[in-house]
């Protein structure tokens, strides 16, 4: 069998602008599907992300009183007895903001008093001795909070509470070198002066903000919140979280006036809309990326059904002088194989290159090497099935084309 | 070398049906040099065509070098097209985007020589034709009787057994027709079998033999007479 890769190519090279377009089309193509594919995977490993809650069974809603002379320090504590004894709620807690939903509190926490010194960013969020059990996450160290450790936090509460618990992520920032019971105990500092003393580590705890570089940055506050508005906190049991949605709901808007219940919601639609950015440009991506393979491929087979077109004669002749159609069939698929290879090594530069800029600009993540072979053979397989239907049709011509054409 | 019997040619299409060939049988000896010549549209190319492999037939039987070759596939035909015959077309059918060593390089790597054999080869036909030292040449960059130089050196440097050429002059003015015709008869000289379609009665009585193809069937003439030349030329 002869490749016939020289003559071939030599033939090209005096036809370029066509095979260039094309070729440049293949480099562009695997270029933005080779990142697009890593952007969306990256994408959806962050989508991924453990957010240490029970995101199928647990949600929220929002407590916010209108009455002038509403009494929310009894209304709390009333609520979240009246909640927790309602069947199929496993816990519940007030707190001042959920996870992934876009809004709460942050502070910076650091292991030394002073002005000048850099602190890890935490999320804050204040709870009461439930929050582990509602929250369903592990305790890997120290303790729980205690009915002792609670206190009332107001409008005009300036300080902190004397201690917290914080997720791992935060304690390795802070002290990168110690283990977990070596963390306990220790104290850091809040508004740059104020001490803390960290008694409890859990495991896994997101912030409110899934864009954000910390978001396994939490600490918890031993504050009962006593402000005009709060929300609750419900990790319903196992299965059962849509009836106890709704039986909440009523007991809650029947126990009390001068308040509302509002804003209720499922943790799994608070995490849907927290990505609904990612998840958005994902399928864009993804339908970028199939219009642009589509439009590659149409652009082969026209480039190669114009140059059967153009061949007619030279095809017939090649037949004539010996060429079975086999050959023929071999004659564009390894002419195609030319362009797509030479437009997958363009497009592994470029699509390095690409990426460099991305990663620069934007701060993804590098491409997995391996995309850059996968997107070299993908684009040649598509190559080889695109211009199979005209390397057909240009095996079909009859080889008397060459003595009945002019 | 060659023998047709009753080879019938039909073209059908959803109107009409042509009746290229009827009944057209013809032998050709080995070593025979034999021009055909007839009215256009008698069937000429078609029976080239045939005798070629480039085109079936309707009904008769085709002996090509002793093998039978009605029935083969297009995978044997091609073969047989590419190792025993060599064609020469009207119009030089060389490809325009290859330069002259490609171009007589295309039949041997489908015979599937290797590079020296081929490089060989196609040194020797184009020092046959002359045209050695312009190898490197593109068609266009030749004259037409140049061309078909080419052609002819392509059309043998497989060493075919046989020779067909279809009109190979009818693009030519008349001094590189001669000078294409004195290489046909030298290649012919060399042993190699030659059927000629021609419109020229004097390039035909060149030839050893002569044929006149009228209305799809032969009638072959040692002597040309006077009239039917005059037909042959006005048709
Ligand atoms: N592919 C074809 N389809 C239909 N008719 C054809 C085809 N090729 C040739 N013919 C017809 O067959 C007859 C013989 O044609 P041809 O062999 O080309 O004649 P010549 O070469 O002697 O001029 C003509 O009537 C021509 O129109
Ligand atoms: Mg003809």
């Amino acid at each position: 069998m002869n490749l016939e890769i020289g003559p071939i190519f030599r033939a090209m090279m005096r036809n370029k602008v066509g095979a260039m377009l094309i070729m440049l089309q293949i480099a562009v193509t695997m270029t933005i599907i080779a990142n697009g594919f890593s952007i969306i995977q990256e994408r959806k490993a962050l989508m991924a992300r453990d957010s240490g809650v029970d995101i199928a069974n647990s949600f929220h809603l929002s407590n916010v009183s209108f009455a002038e002379d509403f009494d929310m320090q009894t209304a709390v504590i009333d609520d979240l007895k009246a909640i927790r004894e309602l069947p199929g709620v496993a816990d519940a807690i007030q707190v001042n903001a959920i996870p992934l939903s876009g809004s709460g509190w942050s502070m910076g926490l650091q292991t030394e008093a002073g002005d000048d010194i850099d602190g890890s960013g935490t999320a804050v969020y204040m709870v009461d001795d439930h929050a582990l059990s509602a929250y369903d996450v592990k305790l890997i160290a120290g303790r729980n909070f205690e009915l002792t450790d609670l206190r009332w936090r107001t409008d005009n509460t300036n300080d902190w509470a004397d201690v917290l618990i914080a997720t791992e992520a935060l304690t390795k920032s802070l002290f990168p070198d110690l283990t977990p019971q070596e963390v306990i105990g220790k104290t850091v500092f809040i508004n740059n002066h104020e001490p803390i003393i960290i008694i409890g580590i859990i495991d896994k705890l997101q912030a409110p903000w899934s864009g954000w570089n910390n978001l396994d940055h939490v600490m918890l506050t031993p504050d009962r919140l006593a402000f005009r508005g709060n929300r609750y906190y419900i990790r319903a049991e196992e299965g059962v979280r849509d009836d106890v949605m709704k039986r909440v709901e009523e007991t809650l808007s029947n126990r009390l006036s001068g308040r509302m219940i509002q804003g209720m919601e499922s943790m799994e639609e608070t995490q849907r809309e927290s990505y609904t950015g990612a998840s958005g440009m994902i399928k864009m991506l993804t339908l970028i990326m199939i219009v642009l393979t589509i439009i590659t491929a149409m652009g082969i087979v026209g480039l190669a059904s114009f140059s059967v077109n153009r061949r007619k004669k030279q095809i017939g002749t090649r037949r004539a002088l010996g060429a079975a159609k086999n050959s023929i069939i071999r004659y564009f698929m390894i002419e195609n194989l030319i362009i797509s290879g030479a437009g997958v090594i363009v497009g592994a530069i470029l699509t390095v290159g690409l990426n460099m800029i991305l990663v620069q600009a934007f701060s993804l993540t590098p491409i997995a090497w391996y995309y850059v072979p996968i997107g070299m053979i993908s684009l040649l397989v598509i190559g080889q099935i695109a211009v199979f239907g005209p390397a057909q049709k240009a095996s079909s011509i009859p080889p008397a084309l060459a003595t009945r054409s002019a | 070398m060659l023998t047709m019997k009753d080879i019938k040619k039909v073209f059908r299409t959803d109107l009409v049906e042509t009746h290229a060939l009827r009944d057209f049988s013809l032998e050709v000896n080995e070593g025979e040099f034999v021009a055909v010549t007839g009215p256009s549209g008698s069937g000429k190319t078609t029976f080239l065509n045939i005798a070629g492999l480039l085109e079936t037939f309707t009904s008769g039987s085709y002996v090509l070098d002793g093998m039978d070759v009605s029935n083969l596939n297009d995978k044997q035909r091609s073969k047989i097209r590419n190792e025993k015959i060599g064609f020469i077309f009207q119009s030089f059918n060389l490809i325009p985007d290859l330069d002259l060593f490609d171009n007589v390089d295309v039949p041997l790597r489908y015979r599937g020589f290797n590079s020296a054999e081929r490089k060989k080869r196609i040194e020797e036909s184009l020092e046959m034709v002359g045209l050695a030292s312009r190898m490197k040449h593109l068609p266009a960059q030749l004259s037409g009787g140049q061309q078909q130089r080419v052609a002819i050196a392509r059309a043998l440097a497989g060493e075919p057994r046989f020779l067909l050429a279809d009109e190979p002059t009818g693009n030519l003015d008349t001094k590189m027709a001669h000078s294409v015709m004195d290489l046909l008869h030298e290649i012919n000289a060399n042993g190699t079998t030659i059927v000629m379609v021609t419109h020229d009665m004097h390039l035909a009585k060149q030839a050893g033999r002569n044929i006149f193809v009228r209305d799809g069937r032969v009638s072959e003439l040692h002597d040309v007479s006077q009239s039917e030349a005059t037909d042959a030329i006005s048709a």
